[in-house]
């Protein structure tokens, strides 16, 4: 039998199958959806498609032919195959473009916060810089009560029985005869009363004095740092200063003590650190109202403990010595962030919270 | 203190530094000089004129042309004061270009009333020399040749004036001699006393001492009762005084320095405090009673006793007020105020001065007790120098000789406890030892020891003895803050210079926390403030009636003195303050308010163990934070919806399981437990591993009415010292390997129902394999029978070691919804 001597079966087949091939990439080409190209496809090659409907009649075609027939109509699926996914992938490009192409977000839309943090206060902002800094030195916390002995407030650290500071006027007393503590200092008492020296401890917290006008709130805060150890000297305290001015208020920052009374240290002193606010780019201060045009700004006082309070407490000042400083955090904190009045950090005002 | 720089430069002539540098000195040795100010600014330019004529103002009425004589050349110049001196009077002409800044005004050419005035007749205030604006100075004829510069005449009325901050321990810087040696001992210049006859007014001693032939203590009897509260009572007379106005020098001298210049003899007494330090009296001799035999008694006041101080008060004494009395009652309350009993008047012709020692701690008690503060009590309550009393007294007399023409009486008297002479007797100094070895180990710089000692003897202390590193010092009777060595060791260092002293970090042996809550507190803070709130630092005190308000414990801490009603009390609860803060931001139109507070609340004891045996009778300070919402929750691009209950739930167990490491719930009051601060319909405790650590709801109506406060306000307030041990660490659990199978019912239930217990009743019954049970929407309406609502519940059924089968999901999610419906009568929602 010669290729000449068509079978009629296999000839329409044939020519089935030739239309089917000139005509599946345009029938693709002129889908316009995704979907309309699986339909188009599904007709070609699903269950009822045409290719599959002329591979039913495959059956009728002569045996030996059907091996050529079936070759022809496998190459065939397999390119309308790759025709659909290339289509399709065109599809799908087109539809990525436009969607691309198309106006852009509105993002002058205000922001979706995920969580809108809180502030920290900006006296507790200042304490926990200043607790930090000495903690690098190796102090720790040392907690005491705000309701205090009158002898851990005043009498232990050397106050004489009729000191100011001791009477109605300064000091808020309670009924039962204790008072709310006037300074942290109280914890000098109460470390060295309980433990043997050395010892190295920073004490934050509220003390309390009975003024209440434009510059004072009868609470307020301070910290007190005190070490007590073998030969501690005033040059000690004053490089524990110069480094926590140093990370206070940023390097270089010149600190000078002022020889001052505090009655529970000997020597005592006040302390400036520079001007914050009128610092000039070499370093040196031009002076401003901040700092009255001295260049100085006072933030604490300090001073090596005295030996009586080291003798109220069983302490041998001629074993031992140290020194103490106390600061005021408000004052830090009013200087840190330039805030006009005291009586703001009271008020907790949300406006006022939320700057910090 | 005010101190004069003139008054410094007599005492110290060896002195060239200018004020400013002087300041500075002083500042760097503790005297810390707070201000500069000027006196007499105005005069400086200004000069004396005799007047030549005065004719009336062709147009003003009220102003006069007045001619003055300034050497040689005469100008006319309008003046308006009343009291232009007659022809050859002199008058303080400021010229052209003089600059008054008391007066706020350069002399310029101008018209007044269409006269030509080239210079201005000056008052005092008008020269800044006093607030007085009664007219314009005036001297006499021939007080100075004309055109003679103001100042040239009479310097003291030019001045600079250093304002000290003194410490309390050093009275001996209240007086100008005290500070001249503060002075001469910085910059290493010698130091003399003053010579008591020495004129006020700096000039070398123009005193000279008549003395009438009667003794002191034959003019008036001295009795001192009360040795202890006064040691030393010292007198000494002066007769034929004549009081009248002091001279300019020693006015301007006084007005510099704020006091008021009265008389010659009261002026006196001023100057010597001003120099010495040491508050003096003058009596007008023959008004003490009884004015035949004066009498002056010390002694302390009787029960219901009273006098009226020079201000016009009269002020009740107690027993412990130490008074001066003469035959009759009391004239001063000692070392504070004078009465007006025995007061230097103009026709005085006797004065007797007091120089006293009182005790300071009486001294202050009866100022504090009276209310008060004088620049008498402000000296002898810091302890002014027992060593001076003659001397002063000495000096009085002579300036009274000088200034008022006066004879003095013969001798003083001292009464000295039971010793009364004619002499005073030295009082005791105290001897310290001084250890060469204790500066260095003290200061950490090494000082030479002859140095040190000469520095203490620059400050009146004398070296006793001296042997190898340790020297015995003399201290002096100005000095009674010198109580032991280390105070010598400040001293030296304050005059050495502390700036001398270098910087040394110490090597620190670390410490251990005591107490913990400081990181406690931080711990809180950090996670309140990462949820969203915003920190509140509040009052410690409240009042009794908010307290009451809020349901909270009976306040156990009262203080014995608050300053006013609403800070009467110590809190017993954290949301006075908290719920300040809402009215405060609402006062202000804040509505929206998210904040937290970290503190103490002070609790009774009941028998809770303190952690010192001694502080046993201190309240039970525990720590607390607490929270409060109000306002509105922010949301985006919709309308924002008030917080609400479960908004404070999230906040309370986040903040719990954060501070605890482990999960905390809430669980329902009974109903008789609510706290009495809550709704009853939304209040609930927060619990953390079975233990009640706070509660948080709706604040009460009622308490949001007593505390004036509107629309729904949300608190929590827990306890923050359960969590001070820190967070419990998580433990790992492995990651699932296997899917898991969610499974979603939706129950319809009775309202009354609380979600919660449908919730635990599904986790119950849908066994081990349930990973996770949640509510996740609540709905009601629609087909929902009334009444009721339907709660869709996922659950997320996994075995660790294999995929779950259909038929085990099954199983056990069947057993979930026969659960339900057993006990809650719940039905699937159709």
């Amino acid at each position: 039998m010669s290729n000449g001597d068509a079978n009629p079966v296999s000839a329409a087949i044939d020519r089935a199958l030739s239309e089917l091939r000139e005509g599946f990439l345009p029938r693709f080409r002129a889908a316009a959806t995704e979907q309309a190209l699986r339909d188009e496809n599904a007709k070609i090659l699903g269950k009822k498609g045409e290719l599959t409907a002329v591979l039913k009649e495959l059956g009728k075609a002569p045996p030996e032919s059907r091996k050529a027939i079936g070759e022809k109509v496998n190459a065939l699926k397999q390119d309308v195959e790759a025709g659909f996914q290339t289509a399709l992938g065109e599809l799908r490009r087109k539809a990525r473009q436009a969607e691309l192409d198309a106006p852009p977000f509105d993002l002058t839309l205000p922001a979706r916060t995920p969580v809108t943090v809180g502030h920290r206060h900006p006296i507790a902002a200042v304490r926990e810089e200043v607790v930090a800094v000495f903690r690098s030195l190796g102090f720790a916390v040392f907690d005491g009560p705000d309701i205090e002995h009158e002898a851990n407030n005043f009498s232990m650290l050397g106050f004489p029985p009729d000191h100011p500071a001791t009477d109605m006027q300064d000091s808020f007393w309670t009924e039962s005869g204790h008072l709310l503590r006037t300074h942290t200092s109280n914890i000098q008492i109460r470390a060295m009363t309980s433990m043997k020296p050395p010892m190295a401890f920073i004490a934050p917290g509220s003390v309390y004095r009975r003024d209440d006008d434009a510059t004072h709130s009868p609470m307020f805060h301070q910290i007190e740092a005190f070490l007590v150890d073998k030969n501690v000297t005033l040059a000690h305290l004053k490089g524990v200063l110069a480094e926590f001015a140093e990370r206070l208020y940023g390097p270089g920052t010149p600190v000078r003590l002022r020889p001052s009374y505090f009655p529970f240290v000997e020597p005592g002193a006040e302390v400036d650190v520079g001007c914050v606010f009128c610092k000039q780019p070499d370093g040196t201060r031009a002076g401003c109202n901040m700092c009255k045009r001295t260049g100085w700004i006072e933030i604490l006082g300090c001073g090596m403990i005295h030996p009586v309070v080291f003798e109220n407490c069983g302490i041998d000042p001629d074993e031992w010595s140290g020194f103490a400083l106390g600061m005021g955090l408000e004052r830090i904190a009013i200087l840190r962030y330039g805030i006009p009045n005291i009586k703001l950090l009271f008020e907790n005002d949300p406006r006022f919270l939320a700057q910090f | 203190m005010k101190a004069s720089y003139k008054w410094l430069r007599e005492l110290v002539p060896q002195l060239t530094a200018s004020p400013k540098e002087l300041a500075a000195r002083l500042t760097g040795a503790g005297l810390e000089v707070e201000g500069l100010t000027e006196y007499g600014e105005g005069a400086e330019a200004c000069l004396l004129v005799s007047v030549v004529a005065i004719r009336p103002h062709p147009t003003k009425s009220g102003l006069r042309l007045v001619t003055v004589d300034r050497g040689g050349v005469q100008q006319e110049v309008v003046c308006g004061a009343p009291n232009v001196p007659d022809p050859g009077g002199m008058v303080v002409l400021a010229p052209l270009g003089a600059h008054l800044p008391a007066a706020g005004l350069t002399i310029a050419k101008r018209a007044i009333g269409g006269v030509e005035s080239e210079g201005m007749l000056c008052s005092e205030s008008e020269l800044g020399l006093s607030d007085d604006e009664g007219g314009i100075l005036v001297f006499p004829s021939a007080y100075a040749k004309p055109g003679t510069p103001f100042v040239a005449m009479v310097p003291n009325a030019r001045d600079t004036v250093l304002e000290i901050g003194l410490t309390p321990n050093r009275p001996d810087g209240l007086g100008h001699i005290g500070l001249a040696r503060e002075i001469c001992a910085l910059y290493n210049f010698p130091f003399a006393l003053p010579k008591a006859d020495r004129s006020p007014a700096g000039e070398p001693g123009t005193s000279r001492i008549r003395e009438a032939n009667v003794a002191t203590k034959d003019l008036v009897a001295i009795q001192v009762d009360d040795a202890e509260r006064c040691p030393h009572y010292g007198a000494a007379g002066a007769v034929d005084v004549v009081v009248q106005p002091s001279p300019p020098s020693v006015r301007y001298r006084l007005q510099a320095l704020g006091v008021r210049s009265i008389s010659n003899v009261v002026d006196i007494t001023n100057i010597l405090m001003l120099e010495w330090g040491h508050p003096m009296h003058a009596f007008d001799l023959d008004r003490v009673r009884p004015t035949s035999a004066p009498r002056i008694h010390v002694r302390r006041a009787k029960a219901g006793e009273s006098i009226v101080t020079l201000d016009g008060v009269t002020r009740m004494l107690v027993e412990d007020d130490l008074l001066i009395c003469d035959g009759e009652g009391p004239t001063a309350l000692a070392g504070v105020m004078g009465g007006a009993t025995s007061e230097i008047h103009v026709g005085t012709t006797r004065v007797l001065f007091e120089c006293a020692w009182f005790d300071p701690r009486g001294v202050r008690r009866s100022a504090r007790r009276h209310g008060m503060h004088t620049e008498s009590s402000h000296r002898f309550e810091r302890g002014v120098d027992p060593g001076d009393v003659a001397h002063v007294l000495a000096r009085a007399v002579a300036l009274t000789c000088e200034l008022a023409g006066a004879s003095a009486t013969k001798g003083q008297v001292h009464v000295q406890g039971a010793r009364v002479s004619d002499e005073a007797a030295p009082p005791s100094r105290k001897t310290l030892v001084l250890r060469e070895a204790r500066i260095e180990g003290l200061l950490g710089i090494r000082i030479p020891f002859a140095d040190a000692l000469s520095i203490l003897e620059r400050l009146g202390c004398t070296i006793a003895k001296r042997e190898e590193g340790r020297a015995e010092v003399l201290v002096p009777t100005h000095r009674p803050d010198l109580g032991r060595e280390v105070d010598l060791v400040e001293e030296v260092l304050r005059v050495h210079g502390i700036d001398h002293v270098p910087a040394e970090l110490p090597p620190v042996r670390a410490s251990r926390d005591i107490g913990g809550r400081e990181e406690l507190a931080s711990r809180a803070r950090t996670a309140a403030v990462a949820l969203g709130l915003s920190e509140a630092i509040t009052f410690s005190f409240t009042s009794r009636a908010t307290l009451e308000a809020l349901g909270a414990p009976e306040p156990t801490v009262i203080l014995k003195n608050p300053l006013a009603e609403h800070q009467a009390v110590m809190r017993t609860s954290l949301l006075p303050g908290l719920l300040d803060a809402v009215r405060n931001a609402r006062r202000h139109g804040e509505r929206d308010v998210k904040e937290f507070t970290i503190g103490p609340v002070f609790l009774a004891r009941n028998g809770k163990r303190p952690a010192r045996p001694a502080d046993e009778t201190l309240p039970d300070e525990r720590l607390r934070l607490a929270v409060v919402l109000a306002g509105e929750r922010p949301a985006w691009l919709t309308r924002p919806v008030p917080f609400d209950v479960w908004d404070m739930k999230g906040y309370a167990i986040e903040l719990a399981s954060r501070l605890s490491g482990q999960p905390a719930e809430s669980a329902a009051f009974d109903r008789a437990a609510i706290p009495r601060h809550l709704h009853p319909r939304g209040a609930a405790k927060l619990v953390v591993a079975g233990q009640e650590v706070g509660a948080f709801g709706i604040l009460h109506p009622d308490a949001a009415s007593a505390l004036e406060l509107d629309g729904e306000v949300l608190v929590l307030e827990m306890e923050l010292d359960p969590f001070v041990a820190g967070p419990k660490l998580p433990a790992f659990s492995a990651i699932p390997k296997f899917p898991a199978s969610p499974r979603d019912v939706a129950l319809v239930v009775k309202d009354g129902i609380p979600a919660g217990d449908v919730v635990s009743a599904v986790r119950a019954a849908a066994g081990p394999l349930a990973e996770d049970v949640r509510l996740f929407d609540r709905f009601v309406g629609g087909q929902v029978p009334a009444g009721h609502s339907s709660l869709a519940i996922r659950v997320v059924y996994r075995a660790p070691d294999r995929t779950l089968t259909d038929a085990d999901v099954d199983a056990a999610h069947a057993n979930v919804v026969k659960a339900v419906s057993e006990r809650f009568g719940a039905t699937l929602r159709a």
